[in-house]
């Protein structure tokens, strides 16, 4: 039997957070030099919510994260390129053949897929988790060559795996969700979508009117962890901690709940506007607080090791995840009032 | 700070994994923003593993409940796909009330063939392991 093969040249870089990671890379594609915190701040990626009446995998919903494909919408968007965003596909088979077409054209795509099926993925990692995304590259026969930025080589899926990934249930169902960029004009002046991503951040961290969302939302929860204990019982209460924890670090979060990535992209972007001081400082603000992020992470971790007998009292790390709530909202205090 | 607590605090009794490195960031004063690969730290395997450990406890829970009659194998093996019963019906594409009605032990009972297949395509069994679960040779 013929066998088709067609390997587009892309380079797979491995970065922290999937999206942001498959966006960059995309970019750097077609020649525009954008790093993986650059574009993580550029579409927006940095958020927070905390929802406690539903309840996802069995602890309340917690996102560090926006809505998926937020970062490579904006990020296409605020930088004026030509990208497609096709949101739903209903027939799979459709849906693949597409991809089949992009491939031939040489265009690299990337996907929304959940994680359950997902075969070269860490087993630990594999929960229900449909907000995913890599970038496929190649076809060989059967079998697809996809760069996963999580992974640390690129991996390859057979056809009836990726169709299976693509169209996984639950919440946020990808339903075949695919993009690519169209047209990238070289000569792109990023600074203006810097300003646009920054105040878009700031708007969804501390402007939001509703105490659910951002540092608002990060407060109440510091105040939820305290009465955890008694409301749920030590065994739950660690659970629940440990679904912070989990939101926090794991899946691809380059550490600390983005705060890193984003601190990395404050710094970047006071270097490209002439080491503005601000900026400059507010990296450095972003940069502590992800460590206190990281020691939180640390301490919790000991409750949810032993959980009935919590080792640390969980006072004292409402009081910690409260003083992280007030760092961050100094960063966005001081980025709101900069004027480019 | 990190090597410290990572020494004395979690001892390696942790089932660790290793397989995959991860991009990670950090920071400190004098490097500013860094990025390193490594895999994932004693602390962040404490709470993959606590999750995990939550779902056997589930469990372990369902297959008492499936041995005594009081609900059926689907359950068992809905909670060991880790999903729940919107998802379930999602995936089977049945309103909820009937996956429910499949759930009792008499719902099940009723189930034709055919109902029996598609479930057990999704749980990626055999039928007659969908019957009867393997730990109820037990």
């Amino acid at each position: 039997m013929e066998t088709t093969k067609t390997i587009i040249n892309y380079t797979h870089r491995q970065a922290g957070h999937c999206e942001s990671g498959a966006t960059s890379n995309l970019f750097k594609f077609y020649g525009l030099d954008i790093s993986e915190p650059m574009a993580f701040g550029i579409g927006n990626g940095l958020y927070f919510s905390y929802i406690p009446f539903l309840k996802i995998m069995f602890a309340p919903m917690i996102s560090f994260r926006n809505l998926p494909n937020t970062v490579f919408r904006r990020a296409t968007q605020y930088l004026g390129i030509e990208a497609t965003v096709i949101k739903k596909i209903k027939d799979p088979k459709e849906a693949m053949a597409m991809l089949d077409r992009n491939l031939e054209q040489g265009i690299p795509t990337g996907m929304q897929v959940g994680v359950f099926q997902l075969t070269f993925f860490p087993p630990e990692y594999r929960q229900h988790y449909n907000m995913h995304n890599l970038v496929a590259f190649g076809k060989e026969g059967n079998l697809y060559h996809i760069s996963d930025t999580v992974m640390e080589f690129p991996q390859v899926l057979t056809y009836d795996d990726l169709l299976r990934v693509r169209y996984a249930g639950g919440a946020f169902a990808p339903q075949g969700k695919m993009y690519w960029i169209n047209n990238l004009k070289p000569g792109i002046d990023i600074k203006p979508a810097i300003i646009k991503g920054i105040k878009k951040t700031v708007y969804e961290m501390i402007g939001i009117p509703f105490p659910l969302i951002g540092v608002k939302g990060l407060k109440w929860m510091a105040r939820d962890l305290k009465k955890w204990p008694k409301k749920h019982g030590n065994e739950k209460a660690s659970f629940y901690l440990g679904q912070i924890l989990r939101m926090a670090e794991d899946f691809g979060t380059g550490g600390a709940g983005f705060r890193y990535i984003y601190g990395a992209f404050l710094k970047e972007a006071g270097e490209l506007f002439g080491n503005h001081t601000e900026l400059l400082e507010a990296a450095d603000i972003m940069g502590k607080t992800a460590n206190k992020w990281r020691e939180f992470t640390y301490i919790g971790a000991r409750n949810c090791k032993n959980r009935s007998k919590p080792e640390e009292d969980y006072g004292m790390l409402s009081d910690m995840l409260m003083g992280i709530a007030q760092n961050e909202e100094i960063v966005y205090r001081k980025l709101e009032k900069i004027k480019f | 700070m990190k090597e410290s607590i990572d020494k004395s605090e979690h001892p390696d009794d942790v089932p660790g994994y290793c397989y995959n490195r991860e991009l990670f960031y950090g920071f400190d004063k004098e490097r500013g923003f860094t990025r390193e690969l490594s895999y994932q730290n004693q602390s962040n395997q404490v709470i993959i593993r606590q999750s995990w450990d939550a779902l056997e406890k589930r469990l372990e829970q369902v297959q008492e409940a499936v041995r005594s009659g009081n609900v059926s194998p689907i359950v068992y093996y809905m909670e060991k796909m880790l999903m729940e019963l919107p998802m379930l019906s999602a995936y089977m594409g049945l309103n909820r009330l009937r996956v429910r009605w499949h759930m009792t032990p008499a719902g099940f009972r009723r189930l034709k063939p055919p109902m029996l297949e598609r479930y057990a395509r999704l749980f990626e069994i055999t039928v007659e392991e969908l019957k009867k679960p393997g730990f109820m040779n037990k």
